[in-house]
């Protein structure tokens, strides 16, 4: 009788532990993806939790504010078009010259740090080099070298100072008549930005952004270990260069692989020099490591033009914000903090000296 | 044919009926492994029972029939799941009937758990084979470890099974005393 | 249960987790390299194709098995069968594996998808 029960009771626990088991495997961490066409790129968010609704909610909302966003800075409609009544960029550009325009609270947000980012990069960094990056035609079909009379005659409508902005009336004024803002270089990083802390806001503790290259990592993965960031290879197509290890952190790359076009045996960059109105020629990739997206995508860019030497150490005089770059002579550089969160891979390409 | 000839028969084809329910339920679980037809082998404890009362040649029929009856009813006949099914089956009525037949030193729980652990063995040999790669072997552990709770689960079973028939005498009359 | 059975239960889970480490080790590579992984497609046996697994990347293909054509969809570091001409569709069922040492199987197309090399990039910036 006694023995009955010994063997019913373990049966009844055996079937209790798969109970519980299914139980706690129903509440495991899952894993939810989401992508979505924008910004002329394909941006993808992962986001890791227990609650699928939540997960898909959150996701949903951060690629609607994104998508705002994109709306509001997109420089390429055309008038008459319903997403060129949307652009606060293609009413700025509008009335350069005539009148300031009012803009949404974002677009302000990431005037105002262009105007500073301009002011700490010497010139490097300027949101007004629309008439600039027309004159080259990266944007569209044809892009070709402008003669030296037609630069000048550009960079005369290029100037971020010639950009005046009022935080009380909220509103931005290209001052010169044919002006043209181009948010280019850190519209994406922005959007990954604010899809982050719209993500953190409901309550998601595990994400990874990659907005067409631009990446946002939010705490460790799944596995409670940093994310695993490639660093892509400026020359060859399939591999990385380096691979960082990123906790709360973005990671983003100017380079000049991504659009450019080669005449008389040279390589032509859409990264131009706001200064001098051609390419900047000295950096093959400069990846930014720092928190903020938005901040890692102007950087990129700073970094990427200024050169290298000057690159790292402007790095090294802001906290939290650390360069990795593979110069045009094939040399690799970065930070000295970024030690022990980076594994660099130079195969026979590039030449790295691990004293940096 | 005699009186207990007909029993058996009679009872041979409830386990048949019921070790192929099994397996088709069995088959509706889906377990996220990716060898395909990889059961959990609950269907087993039929066979044993059936090696127990009739021996190892009935519990191989008992086996092979399940399989077969089966694969026709979940439409995977002559597939490859069914070969599956077969190495699976044929390999766990082997070593349980040795087990059985051979040793006194294992009680069902013993029996059923290596029954579980030769019947994924033996798919995922037969898996390999049919891919001509032993990359499968990645699942090998998975594999040997799903079988260990069931195989004690049907073991209990069995095990409280035949000793409330010994108390009984209920299965007596079904099993066979020639040798 | 008696004493034959403990034993027997403890040998059996002894032997997978020793084999879960020998397989653990051998699929994950012995150094530290960090690179991308790469999908090994076979079919009957032979190697048909070497994918690289590279995020940011996105490809789909035929290739024919045993039972006719079936397509193969990659994204990034993952990799799943996307359209099979078999029955039961275990394979297409399976969704995506990313992780070395996993493996897609179509049985009746003798079909196999496998992922080598070290552990697999989150995000490649570029």
């Amino acid at each position: 009788m006694i023995r009955q029960r010994k063997l019913l009771l373990s049966a009844l626990g055996v079937l209790l532990i798969v109970l519980l088991a299914s139980f706690q495997y129903s509440r495991r961490i899952r894993e939810y993806r989401s992508e979505h066409f924008l910004m002329d790129t394909l941006i993808s968010i992962k986001v890791y939790g227990r609650n699928q609704e939540v997960l898909k909610k959150a996701v949903a909302e951060a690629f609607a504010e994104m998508r705002r966003i994109a709306e509001l800075a997109d420089g390429f409609p055309q008038p008459g078009t319903a997403a060129y009544g949307s652009s606060d960029v293609c009413r700025i550009n509008a009335q350069a010259g005539k009148q300031p325009v009012m803009v949404d609270n974002d677009i302000m947000a990431m005037l105002e740090l262009a105007k500073k980012y301009h002011h700490i990069s010497l010139g490097a960094f300027d949101v007004t080099i629309g008439p600039l990056m027309e004159l080259w035609g990266f944007g569209g079909e044809a892009p070709h070298v402008p003669d030296a009379h037609s630069i000048q005659a550009a960079l005369a409508r290029v100037g971020s100072d010639k950009l005046v902005l009022n935080g009380h009336e909220r509103t931005a004024f290209l001052t010169k008549a044919g002006m043209k803002l181009d948010l280019g270089a850190m519209a994406k990083g922005y959007a990954a930005e604010k899809a982050i802390w719209i993500l953190e806001k409901n309550g998601i503790e595990k994400a990874l952004i990659d907005a067409g290259g631009n990446v946002r990592t939010l705490g460790r993965n799944v596995h409670e270990a940093p994310w695993k960031i490639g660093v892509k290879d400026p020359r060859k197509s399939a591999a990385v260069t380096a691979v960082l290890q990123l906790e709360n952190a973005s990671a983003v790359t100017s380079g000049d692989y991504y659009r450019y076009f080669e005449a008389g045996g040279k390589r032509y960059n859409h990264i131009l020099d706001p200064r001098s109105g051609y390419p900047a020629v000295r950096t093959m990739s400069a990846t930014v490591v720092t928190k903020d997206a938005g901040l890692a995508d102007i950087l990129s860019t700073v970094f990427f033009v200024l050169p290298p030497e000057k690159a790292l150490e402007t790095a090294g005089k802001m906290s939290g914000v650390e360069v990795f770059l593979v110069t045009a002579d094939g040399r690799i550089l970065h930070s000295s903090s970024l030690k022990g969160r980076i594994e660099v891979l130079p195969g026979d390409s590039y030449r790295y000296d691990q004293g940096r | 044919m005699t009186s207990q000839g007909t029993r058996r028969m009679v009872f041979m084809g409830l386990l048949v009926a019921l070790a192929t329910a099994l397996h088709v339920v069995e088959g509706m679980l889906s377990i996220p492994l990716p060898v395909p037809g990889v059961k959990l082998g609950l269907a087993n404890v039929v066979t044993l029972l059936a090696i127990y009362l009739y021996g190892f040649r009935d519990g191989l029929t008992v086996a092979l029939m399940r399989v077969l009856l089966g694969s026709l009813i979940s439409g995977m006949f002559l597939s490859p799941g069914f070969m599956l099914g077969l190495t699976g089956a044929v390999g766990s009525t082997m070593i349980m009937a040795l087990l059985l037949k051979h040793t006194t030193c294992f009680s069902m729980i013993g029996i059923s758990m290596a029954g579980a652990a030769a019947h994924n063995m033996g798919q995922l040999l037969a898996a390999c084979l049919i891919l001509q790669n032993s990359a499968l072997i990645y699942y090998l552990p998975v594999l040997l470890l799903t079988g260990i709770p069931t195989g004690i689960f049907t073991g209990v079973l069995l095990n409280s099974l035949i000793s409330q028939s010994e108390k009984s005498g209920m299965l007596n009359d079904l099993v066979r005393t020639s040798p | 249960m008696t004493r034959a059975d403990k034993f027997l239960l403890a040998g059996l889970v002894l032997f997978s987790l020793l084999s879960m480490a020998a397989l653990y080790s051998r699929f994950s590579g012995g150094d530290d390299k960090l690179q991308s992984s790469k999908a090994v497609i076979s079919v009957q046996g032979k190697i048909l194709r070497t994918i690289d697994l590279t995020p940011g990347t996105r490809s789909s293909f035929t290739l024919q098995g045993r039972l006719g054509p079936s397509i193969v969809g990659v994204e990034g570091n993952r990799i799943r069968m996307l359209e099979a001409p078999c029955a039961g569709k275990v394979c297409v069922n399976q969704r995506w594996i990313e992780n070395p040492g996993e493996t897609i199987v179509c049985i009746p197309g003798e079909i196999m998808i496998r992922i080598e090399g070290t552990a697999p990039l989150d995000a490649v910036t570029r």
